[in-house]
Order: structure tokens, then C-alpha cells, then sequence
């Protein structure tokens, strides 16, 4: 016990460290170092032409000029401030996500800021109330972060601390969106404040109506999307529910349904639904192109959807429905209490994806003339002699934002997964 | 009937029998009605508003230009051969795509597994980049790419016989001479022998241990006796495209039009990103214990691969990979919107004369078939790779 036991040695320099490191990822062995060094250089060769092409050649001024247009469509210049207010709205539930899933939405109201922030002072021609308006969204995230409280299971965010630790408390007493209820209550009160601005109410100044068709640009894609994510999930579980009936009938007709929806490529439905779902209406109810691709965005997402539900619920080990049966369940409460929700909890993954590839697809409404991003875009550069040239431009933003939206929601999926724990219960 | 629903002293809202007859019967009311109101709305209103329907129009004459055809196409064919065009056409970039995009998706899934962290960051962004931006933004930018490269004769030669310009991309090919049809004939027997020989080779190697090399002896049987004919029939000329006129029109060769090249990369790209992600997840749902095991009984790094963690990994790629096969063959119907004729674009551009409703239900029947078609590969090798006995 007296004999100090002799230090470890240390272990070799080409094992740990920076040097360490290199020699185990990159330069393993003869072969691997070659690759290295080849896909070295054509990296480089690419990214030096990548941002030669980008800060030198490219002409952005396209973007710039027609930013109004990408970003609302046709929307009424009126009525600009009525969509600000839906962004502060916005901020606002995004700030509280912020505080009650740090994990999943910290890096997302970070991001959100920064665009916020990045757009609020380009310098670009823009109205200053707009400008403020915009820049107000940044105080907002603020708010909805010290109006809710802190998880019971989270350590102090980095807010608090920059806040004070002594303020903390007395915020937490404050807090008004104390419970997931609460939570749920408002993002349902802000989603109808949105819709009411953003369509606007005959008869109330200020609030003039707007005309479906002229909602266009980025917000249709995400108006769609939201909307057929909304809908398309109880429809899909609904489905699933009716292909795993024991009622031959009901089950027929679902797998008829899902399988003849799947089968077909998402723009010939839409082009069915532009010619035949006006015929099921009243001839003098005239339904807005943007509802019909709503619904047949929902319908087409649904049929996916309901096959995850099925994979998922298919997955919930059958001791789970034995064990509610010895409990004295009935097979409703069973289906409905212990075999959907472990299903659902199961895809969550592929929920997302799924989202995600209805996101994508909002941009094919284009086939029944809706002016969406990608239309939009499009008809910048070849309706137009001034920019006929700067398709490349056009079409990289309009993936960037694509891409920035699918992005953010497969990170934001796997950490609701951590959150969750699936896999790990 | 009234024994079975009536149990005495069982009131009939506690009976299950009853029960399930009755939400059974209510649901197929439910769902008939629904169906039938639907139809029934449908047919008034196309009564109603004189809406064009029918099928007659098929046999007439189609009178619409396609720009690019596999099999010889006028304007004067009818409507039904228009569509067959068409149909092909879709074939062709969905055949072409689904065998690019296989090979390219495996590449970037194993680099995505590699132990070379440069790679393997490469292939990470491949996939995340390419996964997440819509297809038809995709397809506009290459479209954009294709257009601004040089004209006829500015373009790009590569050994005055594959020419690259903004009119597409024109190689050699073949055309086919006399002796075609023998020539193909005895390369089919030669391919049987060699999968003949190569069972055998491959059965005597398991068995005996003794090294038999099966794969090379059946290339050489395929390869060597195709060759052989090849030289004695002389079935193929090679064509070779060249400019002609003024203007420098290209003729000859096989001819991809721009937006044809558009439409391939796009649905390449876009596909092997989500292929890669299929591949690198059926890897690594082979457990360690596999690799380790075989190479703990001496087989190398590229046996234990191909004897091991591939044919296992198999099991869980194929799946999702032909329901991948499937989203390219559908999303090749954005076509439509670079200009290539496939069945969707020609249908649409057939629907200013023809009835809109008809054509289309033609266009959905189609891509249904092919998708039960897809489905029934899918079983069908899932009943092939099912663990046997156990």
C-alpha cells in the first residue's frame, strides 16, 4: 500500500490526438490514404469552384427582386402586416418549444433567429414597419420562452443564466402555458388566428378577404403541408384501423383505397381531382383550386400513412393484446389504449418521413395552376427575358429552402426519438 | 339465422354474434353508399355538363407530335398507339434509371460505411442533400444545366463519335445486321450453359472443397461463345453519329435528348440517395457477431462480405428497395414538366382534343399495373429468401 503504483505510460503520440486521429480515419492504410488524398483534391476543386461560382459569378439580384413573390405569391401588398403577425404568432410557439423540448427545438429556434435576423437587416427594399414588424419575431421567440416553464427533468437553460438565476423563479410562477394542455391550447388558438389573417373576414376593416388563388409561394407549400399533415394522420390511422377490421367488407374497401392510392403517381391524382372533384360538388359551389389540392395532397399522404400505421401496430408485441385481454379490456379499449399508441410510438420515424415527403410534394400542385415556389421560380426565369439566364440561381435557393425545411425535420424527429426513448424501452 | 343471433336470456346489444353482423352490415351500407352516391354524382354531372367520356376516341388519329419515340411513331397513328409511345418512353427512363440508380445507391451506402471518415462525411452529405430536395426542383435544374451547354457545334466531342451539346448526348450504338436473331440465339444458350456450369462448378467447390472457380469458367463459356459468333455472323454494325448539314443536325447512334438526360439524373440522384440509406441500414442490420465469426473460421474481408453479410443483409434491403423501384417508375411522371413525353405528359397534351377523364383513368390503370407488377416481384422473392425448415 506504501508503493505508489508507477504512473500509466502514456499512449504513443500515433494513437491519440489530433495525429492519433488522422492516422485511424484517414490514413489507415496504403489504399485508404490514396483515397484520401484523391477525394482531397476533387473536394477542393469543387468547393473552390462551388464559391467562385456563388460570391463571384452568380447573379443574385433575381432572388433579391422577386423575394415577395417566392415568399406569398400573389398575396395582396395590403395585406403584408396580417402575415407578420402570423410569423410573430409563430416565434411565439416556437419559443415555448424551445423551453419544453430544449433538446429537439433549442437548434431550430437558433436557426429560425438567425434567418430572421440575417433577412431583417439585408439591406433590400423593404417597408421599415415590415422590416420592424420581422425583427420584432426575434423578442418573440423571447416570450413564449419565459411564458412557459422549465421541464421538471431539465437543468437551467442558457437563457436563465444570462437572465439571472435570481429572475428565474419569479418567472416560473408567471408562467402561463404551465401544462402540454395549456400548450396544445394555444398553438390551436394561434392556428386560428393564422388562418383568420391570413384569408381575412368580409366586413371587418382591415381584415379584408383575400382570394384562395392568391396565395402562392413558399407559404401554400407549408399552408398545404401543415394542413395535410394535420389531417392525413387520423385519416391514415382510420385506415389502418379499417385494413386490420376483422369486417371483410370495410377491410376490402380500405386496401382497395390505400393500394389504388399508392399505386399512381401523386400528379395524376391531381389532375383527377381537378376534373372530377368539382363534379361531386354543387354545380354553383365553386370550390378554390388551393382546397382541391389540399384534399388530394391529405388523400395521397393518408394512403401512406395508413400503411406506417399498420407496419407499426403490426410491430406491438401480441403479449401486449393478451395481457389488456387478461385485464378485462375490450378489443376497442385494447386497439384504441395499448395497441395504437405503442404502434404509433414505433414509427414515429417514419411519420416524419412521411411528413417530410408530403412537404416535398406540395410542390407538384404546379399541374393544377397554383403558383407555389417552385412555380414561381420557374415562371421568374422563363416568363422573363431579364432573368432568363439565371435559372441555376433560382433553382439552387429554391432548394436551399426546401432543403433547410426537410432538413430541420428529420434532426428535429430524432431527437423527439431520444425524447421519447424509442429503442430504449 | 334467428338461432344464431337469438341466445336465451342474452339481450341482443350483448350478443357478439349479432353484434358483428350488425356493425358488419352497417358498414357495407356505409361504404356502398358512399361509393355508389359518388359515382352516381359523377355520371349526372358528365350527363349534365356535356363533359366529353367515353373510349371511342382511341382509334383515331392522335394528331400530336412526340418528340422522341423507342418504336417509330406518326402523328396520323391513332390515340391508343400514341399512348403505347408513350408508355415505352416512360419504360425506358424507368428501366435506365432503376439499374443506374441501384449502382450508384450501393456505391454511396457501403462508402457511407467506410472506414474512411472522408468518404464516408462524403456520402453523408450525397444523401442528406439529394434526399431532401424535391424531385421536380431537381429536374429543373438540370434541365437549366443541360440547356446552357454549348450548341451542335460548340459541343463537346469525345473521339469524333459521342457528342455532347444542349441538343442531348449522341453515342455509337448498334444496329442490327442479317445474322441478329442467330447471334442472340446462340448467346442465350451459351448464358444457360454457363449458369449450368457454374452451379456445378460451385456445387463440387462447396463439397469438396477443391477450388473450381465457377464464376470464371461461366464468363468464359457466356462471353466465349458469344464472341465467337459474333466474329463468324457479323450481327451488329456499329452506327456511328455524325453532323450533317449546315446547321449540324446530328444523325445516327443512339440519341438522348436533353430533357431525357435531365430526367435520368434527376431520377438517378435523387433515387440512390434514398437506395444508400436502404443498403447502408441492411449492413448494419447484419450483427457483429456474423463478421466476426467468419473471419474468427478464416474467411477473408472479401469472402466474409460476399458469403456473409451481403446475402443476409439481402433479406432487408430488397423490400424497401423495390418499393424504391416503384417511387422512380411514378416520379418519373414529372417528365411533364421538362418537356420529356412520357405517359403523363403525352396524356396531358392529348386531353386539348380528347376526353380528359377517360385518358387518364387509362394513364392511373396503367401505373397501377405497373406497381402490381413491382408487388408481385416483391412476394414473390419474399417467398423465395423465407427461412427454410428451422
Amino acid at each position: 500500500m506504501t508503493a505508489r503504483a508507477a504512473p500509466a505510460p502514456l499512449p504513443p503520440a500515433t494513437t491519440v490526438g489530433l495525429q492519433g486521429w488522422l492516422r485511424q480515419n484517414l490514413f489507415s492504410s496504403r489504399g485508404n490514404s490514396v483515397v484520401t488524398v484523391v477525394l482531397a483534391v476533387v473536394l477542393a476543386w469543387f468547393v473552390f469552384n462551388l464559391g467562385s461560382w456563388v460570391f463571384v459569378e452568380a447573379d443574385w439580384t433575381v432572388i433579391i427582386s422577386r423575394a415577395p413573390l417566392y415568399i406569398v405569391g400573389l398575396y395582396p401588398y395590403e395585406g403584408y402586416w396580417r402575415l407578420c403577425i402570423c410569423l410573430l404568432l409563430i416565434s411565439v410557439l416556437l419559443g415555448m418549444s424551445w423551453r419544453a423540448w430544449p433538446n429537439a427545438a433549442r437548434r431550430f429556434a437558433f436557426g429560425f433567429g438567425a434567418v430572421i435576423l440575417f433577412v431583417g437587416v439585408f439591406p433590400h427594399e423593404m417597408a421599415p414597419e415590415h422590416r420592424a414588424l420581422l425583427l420584432l419575431n426575434l423578442p418573440a421567440i423571447g416570450l413564449g420562452y419565459v411564458l412557459t416553464p422549465r421541464p421538471a427533468d431539465a437543468s437551467p437553460g442558457r437563457l436563465e443564466a444570462i437572465a439571472g438565476g435570481t429572475l428565474a423563479p419569479a418567472l416560473e410562477r408567471g408562467a402561463i402555458f404551465s401544462t402540454p394542455r395549456r400548450m396544445i391550447s394555444a398553438a390551436l388558438v394561434a392556428l386560428v388566428l393564422t388562418m383568420i389573417l391570413i384569408l381575412g373576414i368580409a366586413g371587418v376593416p382591415g381584415l379584408d378577404p383575400v382570394n384562395p388563388q392568391d396565395l402562392g409561394g413558399l407559404m401554400i407549400n407549408l399552408l398545404l403541408a401543415f394542413f395535410g399533415i394535420v389531417c392525413s394522420l387520423p385519416i391514415g390511422v382510420g385506415l389502418a384501423l379499417g385494413r386490420r377490421s376483422s369486417l371483410p367488407i370495410l377491410k376490402v374497401a380500405c386496401v382497395i383505397f390505400i393500394e389504388v392510392i399508392r399505386g399512381v403517381p401523386l400528379i395524376t391524382l391531381l389532375f383527377m381531382s381537378r376534373h372530377i372533384l368539382p363534379l361531386t360538388f354543387p354545380e354553383d359551389l365553386n370550390i378554390d383550386r388551393v382546397y382541391l389540392a389540399g384534399i388530394t395532397i391529405t388523400i395521397f399522404s393518408s394512403a401512406y400513412m395508413a400503411e406506417n400505421v399498420r407496419g407499426g401496430m403490426a410491430a406491438v408485441h401480441p403479449g401486449q393484446a393478451e395481457a389488456a385481454r387478461a385485464l378485462g379490456l375490450r378489443d376497442w379499449q385494447n386497439t384504441l389504449l395499448i395497441t395504437l399508441p405503442q404502434g404509433l410510438r414505433n414509427i414515429i420515424p417514419a411519420i416524419v418521413g412521411q411528413f417530410i415527403s408530403l412537404f416535398k410534394d406540395t410542390s407538384l400542385v404546379y399541374f393544377i395552376g397554383m403558383l407555389d415556389l417552385v412555380e414561381m421560380g420557374r415562371v421568374s426565369v422563363q416568363g422573363n427575358q431579364e432573368f432568363i439566364d439565371n435559372g441555376r440561381e433560382v433553382y439552387l435557393f429554391i432548394a436551399l429552402v426546401f432543403w433547410v425545411f426537410c432538413f430541420s425535420m428529420s434532426f428535429i424527429s430524432r431527437r423527439i426519438e431520444g425524447v421519447l426513448g424509442v429503442g430504449r424501452r | 339465422m334467428t338461432r344464431l343471433l337469438y341466445v336465451q336470456g342474452v339481450p341482443i346489444w350483448r350478443n357478439v354474434v349479432a353484434l358483428r353482423w350488425i356493425v358488419q352490415i352497417v358498414s357495407a351500407v356505409v361504404v356502398l353508399s358512399t361509393i355508389a352516391l359518388f359515382l352516381l354524382n359523377v355520371a349526372r354531372e358528365i350527363e349534365a355538363r356535356d363533359i366529353p367520356f367515353g373510349f371511342t376516341f382511341l382509334n383515331r388519329a392522335a394528331q400530336i407530335p412526340i418528340g422522341e419515340a423507342v418504336i417509330p411513331y406518326h402523328p396520323s397513328d391513332s390515340y391508343l398507339y400514341g399512348l403505347l409511345v408513350a408508355g415505352l418512353n416512360t419504360i425506358r427512363a424507368s428501366v435506365l434509371g432503376v439499374i443506374l440508380a441501384t449502382a450508384i445507391g450501393i456505391l454511396i451506402g457501403v462508402a457511407r460505411l467506410s472506414p474512411n471518415w472522408l468518404l464516408s462525411r462524403i456520402a453523408l452529405v450525397y444523401i442528406e442533400v439529394f434526399r431532401n430536395i424535391p424531385l421536380i426542383v431537381q429536374l429543373l435544374f438540370w434541365l437549366t444545366i443541360v440547356l446552357t451547354l454549348p450548341k451542335v457545334a460548340e459541343g463537346y466531342v469525345i473521339a469524333d463519335s459521342v457528342y455532347i451539346n444542349n441538343s442531348g448526348f449522341f453515342m455509337p450504338w448498334f444496329l442490327a445486321q442479317d445474322g441478329f436473331w442467330p447471334w442472340a440465339l446462340i448467346t442465350a444458350i451459351g448464358v444457360a450453359l454457363a449458369v449450368y456450369a457454374f452451379r456445378r462448378l460451385n456445387r463440387r467447390e462447396t463439397e469438396t472443397g477443391q477450388q473450381s472457380y465457377p464464376l470464371l469458367a461461366a464468363a468464359v463459356i457466356a462471353i466465349g461463345l458469344s464472341l465467337v459468333a459474333l466474329l463468324i455472323l457479323g450481327p451488329l454494325a456499329i452506327d456511328i453519329p455524325q453532323v450533317e448539314g449546315r446547321f449540324g443536325r446530328l444523325q445516327g447512334g443512339a440519341q438522348l435528348s436533353g430533357s431525357f438526360m435531365a430526367l435520368l439524373v434527376g431520377l438517378v440522384v435523387y433515387t440512390s440517395a434514398f437506395i444508400a440509406e436502404i443498403v447502408r441500414a441492411g449492413i448494419q442490420s447484419v450483427g457483429k457477431g456474423q463478421t466476426e465469426a467468419a473471419r474468427s473460421v478464416g474467411l477473408s474481408g472479401m469472402l466474409t462480405l460476399r458469403h456473409v453479410t451481403f446475402p443476409q443483409a439481402l433479406r432487408v434491403i430488397i423490400p424497401p428497395l423495390i418499393s424504391q423501384f416503384l417511387n422512380l417508375t411514378k416520379n418519373s411522371s414529372l417528365a411533364a414538366a421538362i418537356g420529356y413525353p412520357d405517359l403523363v405528359s403525352v396524356a396531358n397534351t392529348m386531353t386539348q382534343i380528347a376526353p380528359a377523364i377517360s385518358l387518364f383513368m387509362i394513364v392511373m390503370f396503367s401505373y397501377l399495373s405497373m406497381s402490381l407488377l413491382y408487388s408481385l416481384i416483391g412476394n414473390l422473392y419474399n417467398r423465395m429468401i423465407r427461412f427454410k425448415g428451422a
